[in-house]
């Protein structure tokens, strides 16, 4: 799992991008091969199919060197790449809908399911503790779990994911909010003293 | 004091790379462990976090490298089939082009050279000199208007007794020309590429506009004039000017740089300002706004702008009209929109000052 990002690492790739611009094929296959996975994982929580997936994410890399020469010089490179992604298999459903009539769909459906950590539960009251908070997590609207996913897992800031899904700095802020603000509320098993006893088990 | 002392939420914690390695994977177990005993609040937060990175766990599916670069061959395989079938008139949904006019001699130069020796002058000569690319250089001796179209399909007409230095490719990431004399500048737009016109102690960044610039190395002033959108002007950065970075202008703005105190003014209405309006050259007089306008007229609009000639089967396209907006077009540009519009077998030659088209006529 790809954690938050650290500026650093948004320059690099800026530097890899900017090369890529300058007609650098090896700047192009870098970035690639960093981003196939993370990519390919974000779009199969949209759409199922693997392969249709992969389609999408080479395409969008063939479209960045056709016409690198358009492409702007100052851009959060993965969130580029995410929102790029997005919008292929959007289109993808939208052409479904169109050709083989299949039913419309409103927006993409975030359809992952978080599961839970096994590994590092050796106690049964963080267990449950886990387990509800898990069920809970799973049963969020579809926008709110994504921007959970993107906050969290990808290490997207805010302004990336308003990127990425295409609304508003404050709309994500208000996602991200009211997803944690609404889990809490129904996390009905508080966090007992119980519990620092679980992380000292570790 | 450490960034995470501050903590009061989850979610810190929960955007906190390394507290997420230490709950999947033990990273750091006795640093944060210690950590989290400090105090009894903390400990509360640090477990209840805990729980959601525990539950919010991904599955996740890794491509091995052999399938990362068996998909990297297909895409490229997919890039070279898409690279044939798409003309390069495609691309020109992503040109805009901009204009500029420069004017300057090398007179005044030395003037305030001897005059001012303190202060800062750059003449086209350093400029050149500065840049280590294989420059090429055109020098107009006539007493005609000369075009000159650069790699990326700009636009320049140079001036007389002007002389202009560029790069035969335009490398790296961005496009510079050097100017002496005047110019006008149709520049194709690029926003990864800006495009820099140097002249004396003046840098103009284009940024995909229509503006002119005049800049007169022989008087006390250099001066950019905005026609549409947004042009960028500052000081070469080797001389001390009274802003470094410059100022943004809008359409019907200009801005003046006065040489021997290095600094700028801005113009609200250049229609108000008698200089800059004096001086315009016959380009910027045509329309390339046309409304049903026999293509035949048009290629005369061509002619007389850009000082070429164009050859194109009369009896063929004598029937043949057309409503389009060339403004701001660099010339290439202007005749693929022209022969796209013809028809499909309707394409274009240039060669210098001739162009040819070749068409079976319009549909």
């Amino acid at each position: 799992m790809p954690l938050p990002q650290k500026n650093t690492e948004i320059i690099s790739d800026l530097k890899l991008w900017n090369q890529l611009i300058a007609d650098d094929k090896a700047a192009f296959s870098a970035l690639f091969e960093k981003y196939l996975n993370p990519l390919v994982n974000y779009g199969k929580t949209l759409m199922p199919s693997h392969e249709k997936v992969k389609d999408c994410v080479q395409d969008v890399f063939v479209d960045i060197w056709l016409y690198r020469h358009s492409l702007s010089d100052e851009v959060v490179v993965k969130a580029y790449l995410f929102s790029s992604v997005r919008k292929r298999i959007a289109r993808l459903y939208e052409r479904d809908r169109i050709f083989r009539q299949t039913t419309p769909l409103e927006d993409l459906e975030f359809s992952l399911k978080f599961s839970i950590e096994h590994s590092m539960i050796n106690d049964e009251t963080l267990e449950l503790e886990v387990r509800q908070l898990n069920q809970l997590l799973n049963t969020l609207p579809p926008r709110q779990k994504e921007t959970l996913y993107l906050r969290y897992h990808q290490g997207l800031s805010l302004e990336q994911i308003a990127e990425v899904l295409e609304i508003n700095h404050q709309s994500v802020k208000n996602l991200l909010h009211r997803a944690i603000l609404h889990l809490r509320k129904e996390w009905k098993g508080s966090i007992s003293l119980l519990l620092i006893g679980g992380y000292l088990a570790l | 004091m450490q960034p995470r002392d501050l903590y009061t939420k989850v979610e810190d914690f929960l955007s906190d790379e390394s507290f997420q390695r230490w709950v999947r994977f033990k990273e750091n177990h006795t640093h944060w462990e210690e950590w989290t005993l400090e105090s009894p609040e903390r400990a509360k937060l640090v477990a209840e976090a805990r729980v959601w990175v525990l539950s919010m766990k991904i599955e996740e599916t890794e491509l091995s490298a052999q399938e990362i670069q068996r998909s990297l061959q297909d895409t490229w395989e997919a890039i070279q089939t898409q690279q044939v079938q798409k003309p390069i008139w495609k691309m020109s949904w992503f040109r805009v082009a901009a204009a500029v006019l420069l004017v300057g001699t090398a007179a005044m130069t030395y003037f305030l050279v001897q005059k001012n020796p303190a202060q800062a002058v750059i003449t086209y000569k350093d400029l050149v000199e500065k840049d280590t690319e294989g420059l090429i250089e055109q020098t107009n001796n006539s007493n005609k208007p000369q075009l000159i179209t650069l790699a990326d399909a700009s636009s320049v007409l140079l001036q007389p007794k002007s002389k202009l230095s560029y790069p035969k490719e335009f490398s790296g990431n961005e496009r510079k020309v050097y100017l002496s004399g005047e110019a006008f500048f149709e520049i194709s737009k690029n926003p990864s590429k800006p495009f820099y016109v140097y002249a004396n102690e003046v840098v103009t960044k284009v940024y995909g506009t229509s503006f002119r610039v005049i800049a007169y190395p022989s008087l006390p002033n250099v001066e950019v004039l905005v026609r549409t959108g947004k042009v960028k002007v500052m000081p070469n950065e080797e001389i001390e000017a009274d802003t470094k970075e410059g100022i943004m202008l809008l359409p019907n703005q200009a801005a003046r740089f006065v040489r021997n105190n290095l600094s700028f003014e801005k113009i609200l209405d250049i229609t108000q300002d008698k200089p800059l309006i004096a001086s315009t050259n016959t380009i910027e007089q045509l329309s390339f706004e046309f409304r049903d306008i026999p293509v035949e007229q048009i290629f005369t609009t061509i002619e007389q702008a850009y000082l070429v000639k164009i050859e194109y089967p009369k009896e063929k396209l004598k029937d043949c009209y057309m409503t389009t907006s060339l403004s701001d077009e660099p010339l290439p540009e202007k005749l693929k929109i022209i022969c796209e519009s013809l028809g499909s077998d309707t394409r274009y030659e240039m060669n210098g000052n001739q162009v040819t088209i070749i068409s079976s006529g319009c549909n």
